[in-house]
């Protein structure tokens, strides 16, 4: 499992603040937010976004320091090792040179797609990191979730709304029982 | 999506700690800014079970005991909902709607996330002993994946440290 971190420019300008210790651990919130390829899961980030952090967006200058801080997670399927085939044959364990440049696709869209959260975030001023995990989803969330103890954990709803809403995405669900923090599931508009 | 207003939200409280928890949470996180212009409009709905579920399959005696039993379900009704007034006194958090209304919790919750259009269901979650971790409580289960907003459930901690 691999994990790596980068840290997004603080998007506020760090003014001279005289802000009283008590006050500026109560202001910070840490949320986390879980993203994957689904269009549910940026409606979260964005609605995440508007609701968790409008206090600052009532024009009380820049004085604000940055109300929190916001964690989101990427979780990449697990690329398998072989390959199977089309035609009758046994499996192929694929080569080194097939497996990395999948690896590298892999990673090439997590990247556009964090990038693109990120510039979601730049408008709030909030302080971004982004996590990138291999493996389960619903397990490497929760894992996530028990290292970094956020306030909130932000998942979306895969909003499958054929099935007249019934059914949550199995991954938020497992989220939901398992995570020790508040969590919030997003669903989608109607 | 909603036009510029207020939006909804919506904390189910009943007789247990968790949910005046989750309120309180609840209140603390949404509600701390100082600024009075505040995006969200807040309702407290206590859901009463009504004393024909209670009493069920009594017996012969059923039909004295409900007046009692009806009597006992509105004290514990009331004082739910002082400990919920307090508690937003207590947070300076005006403009508080509350609501008790009688019936079963989770369709009582559905329906009034249908009549405000709310955007937030807050629950609480019960954390049942042993099986805590493997079970939710069936009520924020079942609005979770059936109410027709977010839902946000709110766990209490064990012990901090």
């Amino acid at each position: 499992m691999e994990m790596r971190s980068e840290e997004a420019e603080e998007t506020m300008q760090q003014q001279q603040v005289q802000v009283p210790p008590v006050l500026e651990e109560k202001k910070k919130k840490r949320v986390m937010v879980a993203l994957d390829e689904h269009e549910g899961s940026f409606y979260a980030l964005k609605w995440d976004l508007n609701n968790l952090f409008t206090t600052c967006d009532h024009g009380l200058g820049v004085d604000q320091q940055d109300v929190g801080i916001m964690i989101i997670v990427h979780v990449q399927l697990p690329f398998q090792h072989y390959i199977y085939p089309g035609p009758a044959g046994p499996a192929v364990y694929g080569n080194t040179s097939v497996m990395e440049s999948v690896k590298k696709a892999q990673e090439h869209n997590s990247a556009i797609l964090l990038s693109c959260a990120v510039q979601i975030c730049e408008e709030k001023p909030t302080k971004v990191e982004t996590v990138v995990l291999d493996g389960d989803p619903k397990e490497m969330i929760c894992q996530a979730a028990e290292q970094t103890h956020p306030d909130i954990l932000v998942v979306g709803s895969r909003g499958l709304s054929k099935l007249k809403r019934t059914f949550l995405g199995s991954v938020s669900d497992y989220c939901a029982h398992h995570v020790k923090c508040p969590i919030l599931i997003v669903k989608p508009p109607k | 999506m909603e036009t510029a207003g207020k939006h909804i939200l919506i904390v189910g409280v009943d007789d247990s700690e968790h949910s005046i928890y989750a309120l309180e949470w609840t209140l603390d996180k949404f509600f701390s800014s100082t600024s009075s212009n505040l995006p969200f409009k807040l309702i407290i709905v206590h859901a009463r079970p009504h004393a024909a579920s209670i009493i069920g399959l009594a017996g012969p005696g059923a039909a004295d005991v409900f007046p009692y039993v009806e009597l006992d379900l509105k004290k514990a009704a009331e004082r739910v909902m002082d400990k919920a007034k307090g508690l937003c006194e207590q947070k300076l958090v005006q403009n508080v709607s509350f609501e008790v209304l009688e019936g079963d919790p989770r369709n009582v919750m559905c329906d009034i996330v249908d009549k405000y259009q709310a955007s937030i269901l807050v629950v609480g979650s019960h954390g049942y002993g042993v099986i805590k971790r493997a079970v939710l409580g069936s009520v924020s289960d079942y609005l979770a994946h059936h109410a027709h907003c977010s839902v946000m459930i709110v766990k209490r901690p064990k012990t901090k440290h």
